[in-house]
């Protein structure tokens, strides 16, 4: 029998229920997450004592003991409607974000499983904790929700197969009341096939890639994963990183190995990086030269030192610290100067922002951060020049 | 100003109506286990396991239960099991799978306190 903080029941039947066990009992209680104050404690258990003895001896009920699962064969076309209706009836299944999708049509799809060579009931993962069937064409339907282009497909397949990682635990930090966002981080030649952003105000809004392969792995989560917030999502605060956090690095205006070579990729692979963030940080470092950056960087990131961190570095501040040949281990050195054993390479750097001298500091998740190859269609230089120039251009005045 | 008016992608509509997909995923169903140790009618003389998670609140909620109930049973015994995760795979299904089989045994119920 499992005592709940009484707001957490749903998470805790979904729980049960992903894990065979939806016969378990429960008993509802008084206390917050994580709560220390030991008179409320006290209280809150003496409040329940008898529903807890009761828990414990009453007989089993032939439900308990034997649990029936309904089956779930969810249709494939669910809908039909106008474009208003159609919203209105994906956001009040709790299939959308709060802001309008677009519709998933056979049509749509058709074009978005253009972006991928894999057969749409290829099956890319089993997405904790629901283990719900991430196919391909449940990808595409998301994605095409999402406003994505089919050029991201690959992207979005290699997504998914970092979020089923061990690495990133059953529920892979989704459900947590830590909110964790995710944040994605794209190397290597698709960067510019796709057009991702890593310069000025790369992680705002305005991209089309940025902000929807973010966004789609937001809807994966929802309704592949089944992560949903308040259910099972117990996010006390939230994170507005979890509308889409996507951004490429910059390579070339970078005097370092690219993330995805420490990582033990090839500099020619295409590849997606992922990491749990709690928080997001810009700093505006004493001075320009590589003592100055340094220990900037050392008095912000040493009070955190319980968990990890991606460090944000723009090229041109990059640029100093190259040319007095600091390396990214000889940075990552000099910024845990006291390091937690349990966690190790607790500092990740990557160079990305516009020609400026902000830092950024991403803390979060103590997790490792999981790295995966994107694998391209045969005709993926065809499908670039399609879409490729899908680009904002701006009026003057 | 965008260089196109609509998505690119393909929405193509008949009178204005959509007839759209389903986003959310089939999942296979996951074998049910079944709950085969009968209660116990009357906790008294009972060996009643306290299972806590790394959540900080988990192990106060463990002891106080623990009071509560010696008041009321002064001849049920006690044991109190640690796990050091809070949000990881269940104890079952990590190295002290072992130790915590071991532990199940030696008690007649258990109340799990997971500090959410």
């Amino acid at each position: 029998m499992a005592l709940i903080y009484r707001d957490f029941i749903h998470d805790a039947r979904s729980a049960a229920s992903s894990r065979g066990m939806p016969g378990v009992r429960t008993v509802l209680e008084t206390i917050p997450s994580e709560w220390t104050d030991m008179d409320d404690i006290e209280a809150g258990i003496t409040a329940v004592i008898d529903d807890i003895i009761t828990g414990l001896t009453r007989p089993l009920t032939d439900e308990e003991r034997s649990p029936e699962r309904k089956a779930e064969k969810p249709p494939r076309i669910v809908f039909k409607g106008n474009l208003e209706e159609v919203n209105r009836f994906f956001y009040q299944r709790g299939w959308a974000d709060g802001l309008p999708i677009i519709p998933p049509t056979e049509e749509a799809v058709a074009e978005m499983l253009a972006g991928t060579d894999l057969p749409p009931d290829h099956l890319v993962a089993r997405l904790g904790p629901r283990l719900g069937k991430a196919t391909v064409e449940k990808i595409a339907i998301n994605a095409v929700m999402a406003g994505a282009l089919p050029t991201y497909m690959p992207l979005l397949i290699a997504g998914v197969q970092a979020l089923a990682d061990p690495a990133i635990g059953p529920t892979g930090l989704a459900v947590s009341t830590h909110s964790f966002s995710p944040f994605w981080i794209v190397n290597g030649p698709i960067c510019k096939d796709l057009n991702i952003n890593h310069s000025y105000g790369a992680l705002s809004p305005g991209d089309i890639a940025n902000a929807t392969i973010g966004r789609t792995m937001g809807l994966i989560t929802k309704n592949i994963r089944g992560v949903r917030k308040g259910i099972e999502d117990m996010g006390v605060l939230g994170n507005p990183g979890r509308w889409s956090m996507v951004i490429a690095e910059n390579n070339e205006d970078s005097p370092w190995e690219p993330l995805h070579v420490e990582h033990g990729f090839n500099k020619e692979d295409s590849t997606i990086t992922l990491y749990f963030v709690s928080s997001y940080q810009q700093i505006l470092p004493n001075g320009t030269d590589d003592k100055s950056i340094l220990n900037t960087l050392v008095h912000y990131v040493t009070p955190g030192q319980g968990g990890t961190f991606f460090i944000m570095i723009t090229p041109t501040l990059a640029r100093p610290l190259g040319s007095k040949g600091w390396t990214k281990q000889d940075i990552k050195d000099f910024t845990m100067v006291r390091p937690n054993p349990r966690i190790p390479n607790p500092v990740q750097i990557f160079v990305a922002g516009g020609a400026g001298t902000r830092l950024g500091i991403l803390s979060g998740s103590p997790r490792p951060i999981v790295t995966k190859k994107v694998e391209l269609p045969a005709e993926w230089n065809k499908l670039v020049a399609k879409y490729k120039n899908i680009v904002p251009t701006y009026a003057m005045y | 100003m965008l260089n196109r008016e609509v998505h690119p992608v393909n929405t193509k509509k008949t009178n204005g109506q959509y007839e759209v997909l389903s986003p959310w995923a089939e999942a296979d169903p996951i074998p049910l286990k079944e709950l085969a140790a009968p209660r116990p009618a009357d906790l008294s003389g009972n060996k009643i396991g306290l299972l806590s998670n790394a959540k900080r609140a988990a192990r106060p909620i463990s002891s106080v239960v623990e009071t509560k109930l010696k008041e009321k049973f002064p001849t049920a015994e006690f044991s109190q099991y640690f796990t050091l995760n809070a949000v990881g795979p269940p104890e079952i299904e990590t190295e002290n799978k072992a130790k915590f089989e071991e532990w199940i045994k030696g008690v007649d119920t258990v109340v799990a306190a997971v500090g959410d």
